[in-house]
Protein backbone atom coordinates (compact mmCIF):
# COMPACT_ATOMS: atom_id res chain seq x y z
CA UNK A 1 0.00 0.00 0.00
CA UNK A 2 1.15 3.34 -0.92
CA UNK A 3 1.83 6.24 1.84
CA UNK A 4 -0.74 9.10 0.79
CA UNK A 5 1.38 11.95 0.38
CA UNK A 6 -0.36 14.28 2.31
CA UNK A 7 0.18 13.57 6.03
CA UNK A 8 -2.49 16.01 7.52
CA UNK A 9 -5.76 17.06 5.45
CA UNK A 10 -8.14 19.00 6.85
CA UNK A 11 -11.80 19.35 5.52
CA UNK A 12 -14.62 21.84 5.75
CA UNK A 13 -12.92 22.64 9.59
CA UNK A 14 -14.50 24.85 11.67
CA UNK A 15 -14.00 25.55 15.34
CA UNK A 16 -15.32 27.44 18.04
CA UNK A 17 -14.72 29.01 21.66
CA UNK A 18 -18.10 29.44 23.09
CA UNK A 19 -19.95 31.43 20.27
CA UNK A 20 -16.97 32.91 18.49
CA UNK A 21 -15.20 31.18 15.32
CA UNK A 22 -11.91 30.88 15.85
CA UNK A 23 -11.08 28.35 12.76
CA UNK A 24 -12.71 28.20 9.50
CA UNK A 25 -10.64 26.26 6.93
CA UNK A 26 -12.42 24.79 4.16
CA UNK A 27 -9.57 22.48 3.06
CA UNK A 28 -5.94 22.51 3.68
CA UNK A 29 -3.28 19.65 2.88
CA UNK A 30 -0.06 19.52 4.15
CA UNK A 31 2.33 17.23 2.53
CA UNK A 32 4.19 15.08 4.52
CA UNK A 33 8.42 15.65 5.17
CA UNK A 34 7.74 19.09 4.90
CA UNK A 35 8.46 21.87 7.17
CA UNK A 36 5.48 24.58 7.07
CA UNK A 37 5.82 28.06 8.35
CA UNK A 38 2.63 29.54 9.98
CA UNK A 39 2.59 33.08 10.84
CA UNK A 40 -0.09 35.97 11.04
CA UNK A 41 -1.34 38.48 13.98
CA UNK A 42 -2.27 37.59 17.70
CA UNK A 43 -5.87 36.43 17.74
CA UNK A 44 -6.14 34.81 14.19
CA UNK A 45 -5.73 31.33 15.26
CA UNK A 46 -2.92 29.80 14.99
CA UNK A 47 -2.18 28.12 18.67
CA UNK A 48 -5.69 26.75 17.90
CA UNK A 49 -4.81 25.34 14.72
CA UNK A 50 -1.69 23.78 16.15
CA UNK A 51 -3.87 22.11 19.17
CA UNK A 52 -6.04 20.97 16.30
CA UNK A 53 -2.73 19.05 14.32
CA UNK A 54 -1.79 17.86 17.78
CA UNK A 55 -5.11 16.10 18.30
CA UNK A 56 -5.28 17.66 21.56
CA UNK A 57 -8.47 18.89 21.29
CA UNK A 58 -11.26 17.85 18.50
CA UNK A 59 -12.51 20.71 15.96
CA UNK A 60 -15.95 21.29 16.63
CA UNK A 61 -17.03 20.88 13.18
CA UNK A 62 -15.47 19.05 10.06
CA UNK A 63 -12.74 16.36 10.00
CA UNK A 64 -8.74 16.13 10.10
CA UNK A 65 -7.23 12.96 8.26
CA UNK A 66 -4.00 11.87 9.28
CA UNK A 67 -1.89 9.34 7.41
CA UNK A 68 -5.23 9.36 5.10
CA UNK A 69 -7.07 8.38 8.17
CA UNK A 70 -9.84 10.21 10.01
CA UNK A 71 -8.65 10.90 13.92
CA UNK A 72 -9.35 11.87 16.96
CA UNK A 73 -7.99 13.54 20.24
CA UNK A 74 -6.53 10.79 22.43
CA UNK A 75 -6.74 7.95 19.04
CA UNK A 76 -3.76 5.58 20.33
CA UNK A 77 -2.73 5.64 16.23
CA UNK A 78 -1.70 9.10 16.51
CA UNK A 79 -0.81 9.93 19.79
CA UNK A 80 2.68 8.18 19.56
CA UNK A 81 3.40 10.13 16.35
CA UNK A 82 2.42 13.91 16.56
CA UNK A 83 4.13 15.86 19.37
CA UNK A 84 3.51 19.62 20.34
CA UNK A 85 6.10 21.60 21.85
CA UNK A 86 3.71 25.06 22.83
CA UNK A 87 4.86 28.35 23.26
CA UNK A 88 5.68 28.32 26.69
CA UNK A 89 6.82 24.58 27.45
CA UNK A 90 5.85 22.99 30.51
CA UNK A 91 8.50 20.98 32.06
CA UNK A 92 7.57 18.36 34.47
CA UNK A 93 9.04 18.44 38.25
CA UNK A 94 11.96 16.19 37.43
CA UNK A 95 15.26 16.23 36.18
CA UNK A 96 16.47 16.95 32.74
CA UNK A 97 16.76 13.42 32.07
CA UNK A 98 13.94 12.05 33.03
CA UNK A 99 11.62 15.40 31.31
CA UNK A 100 13.61 14.13 28.16
CA UNK A 101 12.69 10.47 28.06
CA UNK A 102 9.46 10.70 29.89
CA UNK A 103 7.67 10.44 26.25
CA UNK A 104 9.91 6.85 25.61
CA UNK A 105 8.97 5.76 29.21
CA UNK A 106 5.40 5.69 28.92
CA UNK A 107 5.92 4.05 25.47
CA UNK A 108 7.04 1.62 27.50
CA UNK A 109 10.28 2.06 25.02
CA UNK A 110 13.02 2.21 27.50
CA UNK A 111 16.16 0.84 26.25
CA UNK A 112 19.36 2.98 26.16
CA UNK A 113 17.96 5.28 27.76
CA UNK A 114 20.52 7.61 28.64
CA UNK A 115 22.52 7.24 25.05
CA UNK A 116 19.04 8.03 23.33
CA UNK A 117 18.42 11.01 25.67
CA UNK A 118 22.20 12.41 25.04
CA UNK A 119 21.85 12.22 21.18
CA UNK A 120 18.72 13.95 21.52
CA UNK A 121 20.10 16.66 24.21
CA UNK A 122 22.88 17.25 21.62
CA UNK A 123 20.75 17.58 18.99
CA UNK A 124 19.68 20.91 20.80
CA UNK A 125 23.21 21.85 21.63
CA UNK A 126 22.89 20.75 25.62
CA UNK A 127 25.82 18.30 26.95
CA UNK A 128 23.85 15.62 28.83
CA UNK A 129 26.99 15.34 31.50
CA UNK A 130 26.38 19.00 32.35
CA UNK A 131 22.68 18.84 32.20
CA UNK A 132 21.04 15.57 32.46
CA UNK A 133 20.97 16.04 36.41
CA UNK A 134 19.90 19.48 36.70
CA UNK A 135 15.94 20.05 38.32
CA UNK A 136 13.62 21.68 36.17
CA UNK A 137 13.89 24.90 38.02
CA UNK A 138 17.94 25.16 37.35
CA UNK A 139 17.31 26.17 33.67
CA UNK A 140 17.03 29.35 31.62
CA UNK A 141 14.12 30.12 29.57
CA UNK A 142 16.05 29.81 26.79
CA UNK A 143 17.51 25.83 28.13
CA UNK A 144 14.11 24.87 28.67
CA UNK A 145 13.22 25.15 25.71
CA UNK A 146 15.92 23.09 24.37
CA UNK A 147 14.95 19.96 27.00
CA UNK A 148 11.38 20.47 25.72
CA UNK A 149 12.36 19.91 22.35
CA UNK A 150 14.80 17.50 23.15
CA UNK A 151 11.86 15.43 24.99
CA UNK A 152 10.07 15.75 21.71
CA UNK A 153 12.91 14.96 18.97
CA UNK A 154 14.11 11.61 20.83
CA UNK A 155 10.17 10.38 20.50
CA UNK A 156 11.21 10.11 16.19
CA UNK A 157 7.64 11.43 15.83
CA UNK A 158 5.83 11.93 11.97
CA UNK A 159 4.84 15.58 12.79
CA UNK A 160 6.36 18.13 15.40
CA UNK A 161 4.47 20.93 16.23
CA UNK A 162 6.15 23.78 17.00
CA UNK A 163 4.38 27.25 18.62
CA UNK A 164 6.64 29.88 18.62
CA UNK A 165 9.94 28.08 19.70
CA UNK A 166 11.87 30.84 19.51
CA UNK A 167 9.96 33.98 20.92
CA UNK A 168 12.13 33.34 24.21
CA UNK A 169 15.41 33.06 23.17
CA UNK A 170 18.67 34.47 22.20
CA UNK A 171 20.41 34.17 18.41
CA UNK A 172 22.30 31.07 19.57
CA UNK A 173 19.56 29.06 20.62
CA UNK A 174 17.54 29.95 17.76
CA UNK A 175 20.33 28.45 15.27
CA UNK A 176 20.55 25.58 17.39
CA UNK A 177 16.86 24.93 17.31
CA UNK A 178 16.65 25.83 13.46
CA UNK A 179 19.28 23.18 12.67
CA UNK A 180 17.43 20.70 15.59
CA UNK A 181 14.13 21.15 13.37
CA UNK A 182 15.78 20.57 10.09
CA UNK A 183 18.14 17.62 11.14
CA UNK A 184 14.40 16.31 12.38
CA UNK A 185 12.94 16.52 8.50
CA UNK A 186 16.09 15.18 7.23
CA UNK A 187 16.64 12.25 9.32
CA UNK A 188 13.21 10.55 9.52
CA UNK A 189 11.24 12.45 7.07
CA UNK A 190 9.44 14.44 10.35
CA UNK A 191 7.10 17.08 8.83
CA UNK A 192 7.30 20.02 10.81
CA UNK A 193 5.02 22.83 11.19
CA UNK A 194 5.97 26.02 13.04
CA UNK A 195 4.11 28.94 14.35
CA UNK A 196 6.29 32.14 14.76
CA UNK A 197 6.78 35.72 14.99
CA UNK A 198 10.07 35.82 13.41
CA UNK A 199 9.37 35.46 10.25
CA UNK A 200 12.92 35.78 8.81
CA UNK A 201 13.85 32.86 11.31
CA UNK A 202 10.66 31.13 9.81
CA UNK A 203 11.56 31.67 6.74
CA UNK A 204 15.05 30.54 7.18
CA UNK A 205 13.55 27.28 8.18
CA UNK A 206 10.55 26.65 6.25
CA UNK A 207 9.81 25.24 3.01
CA UNK A 208 6.33 26.59 2.34
CA UNK A 209 4.71 29.30 4.28
CA UNK A 210 1.41 30.53 4.90
CA UNK A 211 -0.77 32.93 6.97
CA UNK A 212 -3.72 33.40 9.17
CA UNK A 213 -6.00 36.23 9.42
CA UNK A 214 -9.17 35.95 11.46
CA UNK A 215 -9.18 31.72 11.39
CA UNK A 216 -8.48 31.26 7.89
CA UNK A 217 -5.13 30.10 6.17
CA UNK A 218 -3.99 32.17 3.25
CA UNK A 219 -1.04 31.84 1.08
CA UNK A 220 2.14 33.95 2.63
CA UNK A 221 3.42 36.31 -0.37
CA UNK A 222 0.45 35.50 -2.60
CA UNK A 223 -2.54 36.61 -1.34
CA UNK A 224 -2.69 39.73 1.03
CA UNK A 225 -5.15 40.06 3.64
CA UNK A 226 -7.19 43.56 3.68
CA UNK A 227 -8.69 42.41 7.21
CA UNK A 228 -11.65 44.08 8.62
CA UNK A 229 -13.42 45.86 10.37
CA UNK A 230 -14.93 47.17 7.03
CA UNK A 231 -17.77 49.83 6.39
CA UNK A 232 -20.10 50.86 3.66
CA UNK A 233 -20.47 54.39 2.74
CA UNK A 234 -22.99 56.17 0.80
CA UNK A 235 -22.66 57.24 -2.63
CA UNK A 236 -24.98 58.79 -4.91
CA UNK A 237 -27.64 56.20 -4.10
CA UNK A 238 -25.85 53.26 -3.67
CA UNK A 239 -23.54 52.12 -0.73
CA UNK A 240 -19.99 51.12 -1.11
CA UNK A 241 -17.76 48.94 0.92
CA UNK A 242 -14.80 50.66 1.91
CA UNK A 243 -11.88 50.01 4.25
CA UNK A 244 -10.74 52.69 5.99
CA UNK A 245 -7.49 53.33 6.87
CA UNK A 246 -5.85 56.26 8.50
CA UNK A 247 -6.56 60.49 8.17
CA UNK A 248 -9.99 59.51 7.17
CA UNK A 249 -8.65 57.60 4.03
CA UNK A 250 -10.07 54.70 2.90
CA UNK A 251 -9.29 51.73 0.54
CA UNK A 252 -12.73 50.80 -2.06
CA UNK A 253 -13.56 47.37 -1.86
CA UNK A 254 -15.66 45.51 -4.34
CA UNK A 255 -19.50 44.14 -3.34
CA UNK A 256 -19.20 41.99 -0.67
CA UNK A 257 -19.13 38.72 -1.19
CA UNK A 258 -17.09 37.17 1.51
CA UNK A 259 -15.55 37.54 5.02
CA UNK A 260 -12.38 38.83 4.05
CA UNK A 261 -10.80 41.36 1.47
CA UNK A 262 -7.87 39.47 -0.21
CA UNK A 263 -5.77 40.82 -3.40
CA UNK A 264 -3.07 39.29 -5.04
CA UNK A 265 0.42 40.76 -4.09
CA UNK A 266 0.79 41.00 -7.88
CA UNK A 267 -1.54 43.60 -8.21
CA UNK A 268 -0.14 45.79 -6.11
CA UNK A 269 2.38 48.31 -7.15
CA UNK A 270 5.29 50.29 -5.12
CA UNK A 271 5.61 53.54 -5.86
CA UNK A 272 7.42 56.50 -3.80
CA UNK A 273 5.41 58.58 -2.27
CA UNK A 274 6.74 61.50 -4.13
CA UNK A 275 5.11 60.08 -7.40
CA UNK A 276 1.42 61.89 -8.15
CA UNK A 277 -0.89 60.22 -10.34
CA UNK A 278 -4.55 60.95 -10.41
CA UNK A 279 -6.55 58.20 -11.43
CA UNK A 280 -8.99 55.98 -9.71
CA UNK A 281 -6.80 53.78 -7.73
CA UNK A 282 -6.36 52.90 -4.44
CA UNK A 283 -3.44 54.62 -2.27
CA UNK A 284 -1.91 53.41 0.51
CA UNK A 285 0.56 55.38 2.66
CA UNK A 286 2.52 52.94 3.95
CA UNK A 287 6.03 52.78 5.77
CA UNK A 288 8.65 50.24 5.50
CA UNK A 289 9.39 48.24 9.20
CA UNK A 290 11.31 45.29 8.37
CA UNK A 291 13.07 43.70 5.82
CA UNK A 292 14.61 40.03 5.87
CA UNK A 293 16.00 37.97 2.82
CA UNK A 294 14.32 34.90 1.92
CA UNK A 295 17.70 32.46 1.88
CA UNK A 296 16.21 29.96 -0.37
CA UNK A 297 15.07 32.42 -3.50
CA UNK A 298 17.36 35.16 -2.75
CA UNK A 299 14.09 37.54 -2.80
CA UNK A 300 13.65 40.29 -0.02
CA UNK A 301 10.88 40.29 2.26
CA UNK A 302 9.41 43.57 3.03
CA UNK A 303 7.31 44.34 6.00
CA UNK A 304 4.74 47.22 5.84
CA UNK A 305 3.16 49.46 8.27
CA UNK A 306 -0.24 50.66 6.53
CA UNK A 307 -1.08 51.92 10.50
CA UNK A 308 -4.50 50.21 10.79
CA UNK A 309 -3.03 46.66 9.55
CA UNK A 310 0.56 45.61 8.59
CA UNK A 311 1.35 43.67 5.45
CA UNK A 312 3.97 41.78 4.05
CA UNK A 313 5.41 41.63 0.27
CA UNK A 314 8.09 39.32 -1.77
CA UNK A 315 10.18 41.44 -3.62
CA UNK A 316 13.13 40.85 -6.18
CA UNK A 317 16.65 42.28 -4.90
CA UNK A 318 16.43 44.48 -8.44
CA UNK A 319 13.01 45.45 -7.32
CA UNK A 320 13.88 46.49 -4.29
CA UNK A 321 17.09 48.02 -5.16
CA UNK A 322 15.48 49.97 -7.83
CA UNK A 323 12.71 51.12 -4.86
CA UNK A 324 15.83 52.04 -2.98
CA UNK A 325 13.77 50.12 0.10
CA UNK A 326 14.95 50.41 3.65
CA UNK A 327 13.29 50.34 6.67
CA UNK A 328 11.96 53.81 7.50
CA UNK A 329 11.38 54.71 4.26
CA UNK A 330 7.89 55.74 3.34
CA UNK A 331 6.02 54.71 0.05
CA UNK A 332 2.52 54.03 -1.12
CA UNK A 333 0.93 51.02 -2.64
CA UNK A 334 -1.30 51.25 -5.31
CA UNK A 335 -3.93 48.50 -6.73
CA UNK A 336 -7.18 48.49 -8.26
CA UNK A 337 -10.58 47.89 -6.73
CA UNK A 338 -11.86 45.40 -9.17
CA UNK A 339 -8.14 43.24 -8.63
CA UNK A 340 -9.99 42.84 -4.71
CA UNK A 341 -11.63 39.68 -3.91
CA UNK A 342 -13.59 38.06 -0.86
CA UNK A 343 -13.26 35.46 0.41
CA UNK B 1 4.56 27.37 87.44
CA UNK B 2 5.55 24.74 89.12
CA UNK B 3 3.02 22.03 89.01
CA UNK B 4 3.59 23.09 85.20
CA UNK B 5 7.32 22.27 85.48
CA UNK B 6 7.00 18.72 87.99
CA UNK B 7 4.39 17.33 85.31
CA UNK B 8 7.00 18.13 82.72
CA UNK B 9 9.20 15.80 84.33
CA UNK B 10 6.93 13.46 85.51
CA UNK B 11 5.77 13.12 81.42
CA UNK B 12 9.72 12.42 81.32
CA UNK B 13 9.61 9.51 83.82
CA UNK B 14 6.15 7.95 82.52
CA UNK B 15 7.75 8.35 78.77
CA UNK B 16 10.98 6.85 79.57
CA UNK B 17 10.22 4.41 81.81
CA UNK B 18 7.16 2.82 79.49
CA UNK B 19 4.44 3.76 81.41
CA UNK B 20 1.81 1.00 79.65
CA UNK B 21 -1.02 3.36 79.87
CA UNK B 22 0.51 5.86 78.56
CA UNK B 23 2.03 3.98 75.29
CA UNK B 24 -0.95 1.87 75.14
CA UNK B 25 -2.82 5.33 74.21
CA UNK B 26 -0.11 6.51 72.01
CA UNK B 27 -0.25 3.06 70.59
CA UNK B 28 -4.41 3.60 70.12
CA UNK B 29 -3.95 6.66 68.67
CA UNK B 30 -1.12 5.70 66.10
CA UNK B 31 -3.49 2.72 65.14
CA UNK B 32 -6.52 4.45 64.88
CA UNK B 33 -5.11 7.72 63.04
CA UNK B 34 -3.16 5.34 60.33
CA UNK B 35 -5.78 3.30 59.27
CA UNK B 36 -7.98 6.48 59.22
CA UNK B 37 -5.47 8.38 56.93
CA UNK B 38 -5.12 5.52 54.36
CA UNK B 39 -8.27 4.83 53.99
CA UNK B 40 -9.10 8.69 53.40
CA UNK B 41 -6.04 8.78 51.08
CA UNK B 42 -6.85 6.00 48.88
CA UNK B 43 -10.63 7.19 48.54
CA UNK B 44 -10.17 11.42 48.67
CA UNK B 45 -7.46 11.25 46.01
CA UNK B 46 -9.41 9.68 43.67
CA UNK B 47 -12.35 11.60 44.31
CA UNK B 48 -10.35 14.81 44.44
CA UNK B 49 -9.22 14.36 41.22
CA UNK B 50 -12.37 13.73 39.50
CA UNK B 51 -13.73 16.24 41.38
CA UNK B 52 -11.12 18.52 40.26
CA UNK B 53 -10.11 17.49 36.47
CA UNK B 54 -13.87 16.80 34.90
CA UNK B 55 -16.42 19.36 34.42
CA UNK B 56 -19.94 17.14 35.39
CA UNK B 57 -23.28 17.87 36.51
CA UNK B 58 -23.55 18.72 40.19
CA UNK B 59 -19.76 19.47 40.78
CA UNK B 60 -20.36 22.92 41.98
CA UNK B 61 -22.60 21.73 44.62
CA UNK B 62 -20.77 18.73 45.81
CA UNK B 63 -17.79 21.12 46.30
CA UNK B 64 -19.95 23.70 48.36
CA UNK B 65 -21.04 20.41 50.28
CA UNK B 66 -17.24 18.91 50.53
CA UNK B 67 -16.39 22.45 51.87
CA UNK B 68 -19.00 22.96 54.51
CA UNK B 69 -17.51 18.99 55.52
CA UNK B 70 -14.18 20.53 56.09
CA UNK B 71 -15.86 22.31 58.85
CA UNK B 72 -17.38 19.21 60.22
CA UNK B 73 -17.85 19.21 63.86
CA UNK B 74 -15.76 16.20 65.07
CA UNK B 75 -18.61 15.33 67.83
CA UNK B 76 -21.57 15.34 65.35
CA UNK B 77 -19.40 12.58 63.56
CA UNK B 78 -18.93 10.69 66.29
CA UNK B 79 -22.85 10.90 67.15
CA UNK B 80 -23.54 9.69 63.25
CA UNK B 81 -21.10 6.91 63.70
CA UNK B 82 -22.13 5.68 66.78
CA UNK B 83 -25.98 5.80 65.91
CA UNK B 84 -25.02 3.43 63.08
CA UNK B 85 -22.88 1.16 64.63
CA UNK B 86 -25.14 1.07 67.97
CA UNK B 87 -26.40 -2.34 68.51
CA UNK B 88 -29.60 -0.57 67.31
CA UNK B 89 -28.27 1.29 64.05
CA UNK B 90 -28.17 -0.13 60.47
CA UNK B 91 -24.82 -1.33 61.09
CA UNK B 92 -24.53 -2.72 64.71
CA UNK B 93 -24.60 -6.48 63.68
CA UNK B 94 -20.65 -5.37 62.30
CA UNK B 95 -19.85 -4.65 66.27
CA UNK B 96 -17.83 -1.50 65.44
CA UNK B 97 -18.81 0.28 68.64
CA UNK B 98 -15.82 1.11 71.00
CA UNK B 99 -13.35 -0.79 69.04
CA UNK B 100 -10.24 1.01 66.76
CA UNK B 101 -11.92 0.20 63.81
CA UNK B 102 -15.14 2.05 64.74
CA UNK B 103 -13.09 5.15 65.56
CA UNK B 104 -11.12 4.75 62.37
CA UNK B 105 -14.03 4.48 60.29
CA UNK B 106 -15.38 8.37 61.97
CA UNK B 107 -12.11 9.55 61.35
CA UNK B 108 -11.85 8.58 57.79
CA UNK B 109 -15.21 10.89 57.28
CA UNK B 110 -13.55 13.39 58.94
CA UNK B 111 -10.03 13.32 57.05
CA UNK B 112 -12.12 12.59 53.81
CA UNK B 113 -13.21 15.74 53.10
CA UNK B 114 -10.21 17.19 54.08
CA UNK B 115 -8.36 15.15 51.53
CA UNK B 116 -11.31 15.53 48.44
CA UNK B 117 -11.31 19.34 48.80
CA UNK B 118 -7.84 20.57 48.79
CA UNK B 119 -6.82 17.23 45.93
CA UNK B 120 -9.64 19.02 43.77
CA UNK B 121 -8.52 22.28 44.71
CA UNK B 122 -4.72 21.83 43.35
CA UNK B 123 -6.06 20.07 40.44
CA UNK B 124 -7.87 22.78 39.55
CA UNK B 125 -5.07 24.89 39.42
CA UNK B 126 -2.54 22.77 37.63
CA UNK B 127 -1.28 24.59 35.03
CA UNK B 128 -3.22 24.14 31.84
CA UNK B 129 -0.07 23.79 29.77
CA UNK B 130 0.41 20.68 32.28
CA UNK B 131 -2.29 18.47 30.42
CA UNK B 132 -1.51 19.31 26.72
CA UNK B 133 2.39 18.88 27.33
CA UNK B 134 1.01 14.70 28.43
CA UNK B 135 -0.99 14.65 25.68
CA UNK B 136 1.13 16.15 23.51
CA UNK B 137 4.40 13.51 24.97
CA UNK B 138 1.66 10.58 24.07
CA UNK B 139 0.39 10.34 27.36
CA UNK B 140 -2.72 8.18 27.80
CA UNK B 141 -5.54 8.58 30.62
CA UNK B 142 -4.03 7.15 33.13
CA UNK B 143 -0.63 8.42 32.20
CA UNK B 144 -2.26 11.81 32.61
CA UNK B 145 -3.49 11.24 36.05
CA UNK B 146 -0.37 9.91 37.66
CA UNK B 147 1.60 12.14 36.05
CA UNK B 148 -1.01 15.07 37.40
CA UNK B 149 -0.74 13.99 40.70
CA UNK B 150 2.66 13.64 40.74
CA UNK B 151 3.23 16.89 39.84
CA UNK B 152 1.41 18.25 42.48
CA UNK B 153 2.84 15.71 45.02
CA UNK B 154 3.67 18.68 47.53
CA UNK B 155 0.16 20.11 47.54
CA UNK B 156 -1.11 16.57 48.46
CA UNK B 157 1.40 15.91 51.05
CA UNK B 158 -0.22 18.91 52.62
CA UNK B 159 -3.54 17.85 52.20
CA UNK B 160 -2.35 14.25 53.79
CA UNK B 161 -0.59 16.76 56.65
CA UNK B 162 -3.82 18.74 57.12
CA UNK B 163 -5.97 15.79 57.28
CA UNK B 164 -3.64 14.33 59.75
CA UNK B 165 -3.30 17.07 61.77
CA UNK B 166 -7.44 16.73 62.33
CA UNK B 167 -7.85 13.20 62.62
CA UNK B 168 -4.70 13.46 65.10
CA UNK B 169 -6.15 16.07 67.27
CA UNK B 170 -10.26 15.20 67.04
CA UNK B 171 -11.21 14.04 70.92
CA UNK B 172 -15.44 13.95 69.94
CA UNK B 173 -15.16 10.90 67.67
CA UNK B 174 -12.77 8.83 69.99
CA UNK B 175 -14.94 9.55 72.90
CA UNK B 176 -18.24 9.13 71.78
CA UNK B 177 -17.67 5.78 69.25
CA UNK B 178 -14.40 4.45 71.01
CA UNK B 179 -15.67 4.89 74.53
CA UNK B 180 -12.20 5.75 76.06
CA UNK B 181 -11.98 2.41 77.46
CA UNK B 182 -8.40 2.16 79.31
CA UNK B 183 -5.66 0.01 77.65
CA UNK B 184 -8.56 -0.49 74.46
CA UNK B 185 -9.60 2.64 72.63
CA UNK B 186 -7.95 5.16 74.85
CA UNK B 187 -6.64 7.73 72.55
CA UNK B 188 -4.05 10.22 73.85
CA UNK B 189 -6.50 13.31 73.39
CA UNK B 190 -9.31 11.22 75.43
CA UNK B 191 -6.81 10.52 77.65
CA UNK B 192 -5.40 13.82 78.11
CA UNK B 193 -9.21 15.16 78.69
CA UNK B 194 -9.92 12.79 81.14
CA UNK B 195 -6.80 12.76 83.28
CA UNK B 196 -6.81 16.42 83.41
CA UNK B 197 -10.27 16.19 84.40
CA UNK B 198 -8.88 14.15 87.09
CA UNK B 199 -6.33 16.19 88.01
CA UNK B 200 -3.40 13.98 86.42
CA UNK B 201 -0.96 17.14 85.16
CA UNK B 202 1.62 14.93 84.52
CA UNK B 203 0.17 12.42 82.31
CA UNK B 204 -1.94 15.08 80.20
CA UNK B 205 1.57 16.80 79.48
CA UNK B 206 3.47 13.51 78.51
CA UNK B 207 0.71 12.67 76.07
CA UNK B 208 0.54 15.78 74.79
CA UNK B 209 4.54 16.27 74.47
CA UNK B 210 3.99 12.79 71.98
CA UNK B 211 1.60 14.03 70.43
CA UNK B 212 3.36 17.50 69.20
CA UNK B 213 6.26 14.80 68.64
CA UNK B 214 4.29 12.69 65.95
CA UNK B 215 3.07 15.74 64.64
CA UNK B 216 6.55 17.45 64.67
CA UNK B 217 7.81 13.95 63.21
CA UNK B 218 5.05 14.12 60.36
CA UNK B 219 6.08 17.51 59.08
CA UNK B 220 9.71 16.82 59.30
CA UNK B 221 9.29 13.89 57.04
CA UNK B 222 7.24 15.77 54.70
CA UNK B 223 10.09 18.45 54.65
CA UNK B 224 12.49 15.63 54.32
CA UNK B 225 10.35 14.34 51.26
CA UNK B 226 10.12 17.98 49.59
CA UNK B 227 14.23 18.49 49.84
CA UNK B 228 14.49 15.01 47.68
Amino acid sequence: MTQPTHLYTLCRISHYYGSKKVLDIDEFSIPAGTILGLSGPNGSGKTTLLKLLAFAIAPSHGEIRFNGRREYPMSARVRSKVTLMTQTPYLLKRSVLDNVVYGLKIRKDTKKLKQRAGRALAAVGLDFDTFHNRAWHQLSGGEAQRVALAARLILEPRALLLDEPVASVDAESALLIRQASLAARDKWGCTLIIVSHDLAWLNAVSDTRVSMEKGRIFSTHKEIVLPPPYQTIQTDSTANWVLPISSGRHISLPDKTGETALISADKIKIIQTSENQSDERNRIPVLVTSMALEPKTGDIEVDFDADTFRLTLLLSKEQAGALNMQPGKKSTLVFRTQDIFWR
Amino acid sequence: MAFLIEGFLRAMELLLSGDTSTWSAVSATVKASTGSMLVSLLTGLPCGFILGYFDFRFKRPIRTLLDTLLALPTVCVGLIVYAFISSKGPLGDMNLLFTLTGIAVGQTILAFPVVTAITASIIENIDPALKLTLVSLGAGKKNIILTCLWEVRFGILAAAVTAYGRILTEVGISMIVGGNIKYHTRTMTTAIALETNKGMFADGIALGIVLMAIAFAVNLSLSFLRKR
